[in-house]
């Protein structure tokens, strides 16, 4: 339209813009680079990909995702560390003792650590985070129910450190292990930083810490630089640097790591792994998953007092429709299929990774797969199927239909919930799927806006946080607010357990009533697991040692942790490291070129447009 | 699709005055700034409004997705509610939000727990790298296929060219990007892959010097020629346009009449003539250029808004994700205000008075 | 290259002659563009794929709890395009995903040529304040960039198909609302309107009466380039998570083959037929709206 009617002019403006954009680009990757420290790149490299959650902010209280602690367990220390049994052993505590009436603790700090600018480490740099946690709002964002219990924690010395309790807490030893839980940090860095903590992003590199590894550079959502400590009291490192480099999607990280680029992949997906298990220079390992999937049903929503919120369909309060949808589940298909058989069908509660805490039911009380005894109680509960095949509920006369939440970014969710759909039409139940992005789904969930919701978590090794979700303290109150309960679960019986063992110290005592509580909720019916996945890792075979502990029957490994693993990874003799492949590099000098001379040809067209004129 | 002269609009310029000669021409030169001025101002608000409005529509609760899997309390996500404004009324969150935006504050990220404004900024560069490269590349060889399809329109070179041109164009952006990614990264059948399969840079390579800028650039090679691929092709069909038009001009044949060859009748007169015109649409479709950013930068993780965009997308993260907008918005309509400026200051006849 | 581009050069547009006759000569016309034949000839045969697709693909073969392939295997003669992940046949999923992926299309258009033809039209005829307005609103969604505005749309108005819907309509009713304003000044200026209008033909009349059948077939090519467009949106958005996971769409297949590890796989039959069915019918879309769009109008003809 405009073509014919404008006024010829000079091509300038196009050149001039495009030789901006041309010389603010390397401008721009300038100050990008500048953000990382260039550490020195002698020594052989060990090179993982950082969990896919990344790294949210490297201030360990306010940090959320667990790429960040990945980090902090590899950079801060902490009194206990998560052994191979699955229990707290020592790390700055080599000892620990209880008094009798079970609210004193005092751990026996080790003697001589320096902070890695030369400072000693002391029960006081323990006692100062814990005393932050407890007392600064800020400080207590992202750990602050781990001491929410705690009168007071001091330092009487600098080898002794004393916690006392409000109440007995069982679980006392667990709250501050590498990766799990909080990181001890230097006192003397973090004390000027007390004010401004909220917005303190702690990336003056190297960061001072004490732990296997320093941090010596990070760049945002791409990687994080680390160096050896080769004098860590658990031993020192094999390897002389560490990079966790972030892939968005995993398959790109499988790339990295057969073309040499990257060493470890912990937690690639089935189908990546069972196409690297016969690629030459991969090893691949299963172990014990720490997670299970599953399926909430809204057992009927109430608030703290009893109040009835939320749409969740009325038929799923009864215990009878609960029971034949998990009887109509083939969870062993889900984990053929969906799976490719890397996990097991779930049944407790919490997960393989730490069999402390593993529950399963007994021989008769087995929930199966059993379509038919579902079609059964649902014909003997009164529900009739419809001309279509629905069944109608009795209570309402209305059709069985279910909506199922689903998160649409979760690959695992889009692949279950038709086999959820499926199954369930089978017994006459309807379903609607309904993919909703994170925070829409957990805003449903906190108002009850739902009837069933896939749902996904994992644990660490104390389950005191799992079990809490199911307390009748987590519902929301009259207002819908203020609630973090998994699924509106609540059950005096439960509730007594609850408080119960988190005052038995003697471990086994403790399983035995969590036994107990996984029971109550795998009879209740409110969260379905499905299964337990292993996690799946990916080792370039010119590393050894990352795995941990002997493999099972089934060749799934215990638990591992980056903590361990980073920690025991040792090069194959004869492996100078590895270098980016020479092809890469021509065809990098070659666009360096094509850029270069996109530029020059722009600069010439522009005078020669100006000698026209 | 809009042009220098209809962005502003009418209601933006004086009357017109009876004249032969164009508004633009007799109007004073800061007059014509501060009406396109006003004009990119008024729509830099509108934008604001439409974010805000967009983003505010949703029920959600960011906090339980933030806080997944860390043992949170329950005081401690109400204090998240409240630090994050969600417990305010839309009015007031509105108030505080065009005076955040006014002050260079973009809100606060859930997801990063930064505020949103140094995110953006932190992703700027490489988006200007990508985004820089694939431009000038793709418009250089865009135009240039364009001008030689143009001059011999049916040609077997303009058969091939242009049929190439709509080809590519036709490709699903991402999808292509798979591709370049499956056979250059991952490798496929006898090839192996020898590019990087996503990032900017090699993090056990030094952080600077020629090394990193070579590595840069080996990083840079997919998701560039991605563009490009998608890209050049329209800028192809613009300068083949508007060369054809060009073509039955009388001053052409002047040309010819004065002895010239073939080609220096095209490189000298119709090549120029041609390339105001096309400049200004390639402009005008900077936006193309930054959907392309999202999406490539996806594929291959490169650290730009574009990747950024699509981080925020999966909770989704909406202040980031209204930040980003904004940026985006932001800079189509600067670049748009820049074109038009550029063009009344490259006018001649401008110049002339 | 959005509709309007290419139909830049023909802001007046031709003339509409007489109905049947015009009919038979657009059709003759037509046939003498090989690439508008081909084009059209793509179309038909994915639109009859879509439409009879559930005479011979059944639920069960859809259903991944009926299914019982093998798990992401490559082509073979029972499986002509291999299998997905959970064993489905993905030359059967390759067609149903066509009707999913049409549908959105047609919709997402139909929708952009309500908004932009009655926009463009309603502006064009009142002129004055009312279409400054409209054209002020047209001018700033034509700043925003699309993609980024269409991603944040469909966030907000959460998953699924209809919200991809709204989103590329939103998001492209501007180019078509700017040429039906261009062509509905171009009509108006006629006699025959002018002479409708002194017979006591009210706004609405002249509108719906007089300017409308003779901006249609403008509307009629720039719609099959918007076709185009939106198959393009509702991949990107698809890919980039804002579709149903449920649902089986050409950009879902592409999602499920990136995001589940069909590159480690190697598994080329599942990553390509979706890809190459976009890009067909893309241009087959364009390729007719340009046939159209040269047959409707000889000058953009060039000499080629």
């Amino acid at each position: 339209m405009v073509l014919r009617q404008r006024p010829r002019l000079l091509a300038a403006p196009a050149a001039a813009a495009a030789c901006a954009l041309l010389l603010l680009g390397p401008a721009g990757l300038a100050t990008s680079a500048a953000a990382a420290t260039p550490s020195s790149t002698s020594g052989k490299t060990l090179r993982v990909a950082m969990d896919s959650s990344g790294v949210d902010t490297l201030n360990p209280f306010t940090a959320y995702f667990n790429g960040s602690y990945d980090i902090f367990g590899a950079i801060y220390p902490t009194l206990t560390v998560i052994g191979q049994d699955g229990r707290p052993n020592p790390y700055l505590a080599t000892s620990w003792s209880m008094s009798s009436d079970h609210l004193t603790w005092t751990f026996k700090i080790r003697k001589g650590l320096k902070w890695s600018d030369g400072q000693p480490l002391t029960a006081a740099d323990a006692a100062w985070t814990l005393n932050l946690i407890m007392t600064n709002e800020v400080a207590g964002t992202a750990n602050g129910t781990l001491v929410s219990n705690f009168s007071s924690v001091t330092a009487p010395d600098p080898t002794t450190l004393v916690i006392r309790t409000k109440q007995p807490q069982s679980n006392l030893t667990y709250i501050s292990t590498p990766v799990y839980s909080i990181p001890i940090v230097p006192e003397h860095i973090w004390k000027s930083h007390v004010a401004d903590l909220k917005n303190y992003k702690n990336d003056s590199f190297p960061v001072v810490g004490y732990g296997p590894w320093q941090l010596t550079g990070y760049k945002t959502d791409q990687y994080a630089t680390l160096d050896a400590n080769k004098s860590f009291v658990l031993g020192a490192p094999k390897y002389d640097h560490l990079i966790e480099q972030l892939y968005k999607n995993s398959d790109s990280a499988v790339a990295a790591l057969r073309s040499g680029q990257l060493d470890y992949i912990e937690g690639v997906n089935a189908t990546e792994y069972s196409s690297l298990k016969h690629a030459s220079g991969v090893t691949t390992t299963q172990s014990a998953g720490n997670g299970w999937t599953g399926l909430e049903l809204n057992p009927g929503a109430k608030t703290r007092s009893g109040k009835s919120i939320g749409t969740g369909n009325p038929a799923l309060t009864d215990p009878t429709l609960r029971r034949a949808i998990a009887l109509s589940i083939d969870k062993q298909t889900l984990v053929t299929k969906v799976i490719d058989g890397y996990g097991s069908v779930g049944q407790g509660y919490l997960p393989p990774a730490w069999p402390e805490w593993v529950w399963k039911p007994s021989a008769g009380e087995e929930q199966t797969y059993d379509p038919a005894k579902a079609n059964q109680l649902l014909d003997q509960a009164g529900y009739k199927r419809g001309a279509n095949g629905i069944r109608i509920n009795p209570k309402n006369g209305k059709p069985l239909a279910l909506r199922l939440g689903i998160h649409s970014d979760d690959s695992y969710d889009a692949a279950i919930s038709p086999y959820v759909a499926g199954w369930l039409k089978a017994i006459g139940v309807k379903v609607e799927i309904d993919p909703m992005s994170m925070t829409a789904l957990n805003s449903d969930l906190g108002k009850g806006d739902w009837d069933m919701l896939m749902d996904a978590w994992t644990n660490g090794p104390d389950p005191t946080y799992m079990l809490g979700i199911q307390s009748c303290t987590t519902l929301p109150d009259d207002q819908g607010n203020g609630g973090n309960t998994d699924a509106f679960f609540c059950n005096p019986a439960y509730e007594k357990l609850l408080s119960q063992q988190q005052t038995q110290f003697v471990p086994a005592q403790r399983a035995k009533t969590v036994d107990q509580m996984e029971k109550i909720l795998y009879d209740a019916d409110v969260d379905l697991m499905f299964y337990n996945k292993t996690m799946l890792t990916a080792t370039s075979s010119k590393v050894t040692g990352m795995n941990t502990g002997t493999p099972d029957a089934k060749d799934v490994y215990p638990a591992q942790s980056s903590f361990w693993s980073y920690l025991k990874a040792t090069p194959k003799a004869g492996d100078s490291g590895s270098s980016s492949s020479n092809v890469g590099l021509w065809v990098g000098i070659a666009a360096a070129v094509v850029v270069v001379g996109a530029g020059v040809t722009v600069v010439r067209r522009r005078s020669g447009a100006d000698d026209r004129e | 699709m809009s042009s220098p002269a209809t962005v502003a609009g009418p209601a933006l310029e004086p009357p017109a005055a009876a004249t032969r000669r164009p508004r633009t021409a007799r109007m004073p030169w800061a007059r014509y700034v501060a009406g396109k001025l006003a004009a990119a101002v008024v729509s830099f608000a509108v934008t604001l409004v439409i974010g805000f409005v967009l983003f505010n529509m949703m029920p959600s609760d960011p906090v339980r997705t933030m806080t997944r899997g860390r043992p949170v309390s329950q005081a401690e996500l109400v204090r998240l509610r409240v630090q994050l404004g969600l417990d305010k009324p839309v009015w007031q969150r509105f108030l505080d939000f065009v005076n955040d935006t006014l002050h260079g504050r973009l809100g606060y990220s859930w997801e990063y727990q930064r505020s949103v404004a140094s995110l953006t900024m932190s992703r700027i560069g490489p988006t200007l790298l990508l985004m820089g490269t694939s431009f000038v590349i793709s418009v250089l060889l865009g135009l240039w296929l364009g001008q030689r399809s143009g001059w011999r329109a049916g040609s077997l070179f303009d058969r091939i060219t242009s049929s190439t041109a709509l080809t590519l164009w036709s490709v699903p952006t991402f999808w292509l990007g798979m591709i370049l990614l499956m056979v250059c990264s991952v490798g496929i059948g006898p090839i192996h892959g020898f590019l990087p399969a996503g990032g900017m840079s090699d993090p056990s390579l030094p952080q600077s010097g020629l090394r990193h800028y070579v590595d840069v650039a080996r990083h840079l090679v997919l998701p560039a020629l991605t563009m490009i691929l998608v890209v050049y092709a329209q800028y192809v069909t613009i300068m083949r346009s508007s060369i054809i038009e060009e073509i039955g001009s009388p001053y052409l044949l002047t040309a010819r009449a004065k002895g010239l060859t073939d080609d220096n009748v095209r490189r000298r007169h119709a090549v120029p003539n041609a390339l105001l015109p096309s400049v200004t649409m390639i402009f005008m479709h900077l936006g193309t250029l930054i959907s392309g950013a999202v999406t490539v930068e996806a594929v291959f993780s490169w650290p730009g808004l574009g990747d950024l965009t699509y981080e925020a997308l999966k909770i989704p993260d909406l202040p980031l994700l209204q930040g980003t907008f904004i940026v985006f918005s932001a800079s189509v309509i600067l670049m748009n205000l820049l074109a038009d400026l550029a063009y009344r200051f490259l006018d001649p006849r401008v110049r002339a008075q | 290259m959005s509709a309007a581009q290419v139909l830049s050069s023909q802001e007046v547009a031709a003339a509409v002659p007489a109905r049947f006759a015009g009919v038979r000569r657009f059709a003759r016309a037509f046939r003498h563009r090989p690439s508008g034949v081909a084009g059209l000839a793509v179309l038909l045969l994915f639109s009859l794929l879509a439409l009879v697709a559930p005479l011979f693909i059944g639920q069960d073969q859809l259903d991944v709890t009926k299914v019982d392939g093998p798990l992401l295997s490559a082509p073979s003669g029972h499986y002509p395009l291999g299998t997905d992940q959970a064993g489905r046949n993905v030359l059967l999923l390759l067609i149903w995903g066509s009707r999913e992926s049409l549908r959105i299309g047609i919709i997402a258009t139909a929708l952009t040529v309500v908004i932009g033809a009655g926009i463009g039209i309603v502006a064009g005829h009142y002129g004055g304040w009312v279409g400054r307005a409209l054209m002020h609103v047209t001018d700033w969604f034509i700043a925003l960039p699309s993609l980024p505005l269409a991603i944040s749309l469909a966030a907000v108005l959460g998953q699924g198909e209809t919200s991809i819907t709204i989103a590329i309509a939103a998001t492209s009713w501007t180019a078509t609302a700017r040429l039906v304003r261009a062509q509905t000044l171009a009509v108006e200026a006629r006699p025959f309107v002018e002479r409708a209008r002194a017979l006591g033909a009210g706004d609405w009349q002249i509108m719906v009466r007089q300017v409308l059948p003779n901006v249609t077939p403008l509307i009629l090519v720039s719609s099959t380039l918007t076709v185009a467009g939106a198959l393009l949106s509702e991949a990107t958005l698809t890919f980039l998570g804002l579709g149903n996971p449920a649902s089986i769409t050409w950009g879902e297949m592409l999602n499920n083959a990136f995001f589940n590890g069909a590159f480690t796989a190697d598994a080329w039959w599942y990553l390509l037929p979706p890809g190459l069915a976009i890009l067909v019918v893309v241009l087959g879309f364009t390729l007719t709206g340009r046939a159209v769009e040269h047959v409707l109008d000889p000058r953009t003809e060039d000499r080629s």
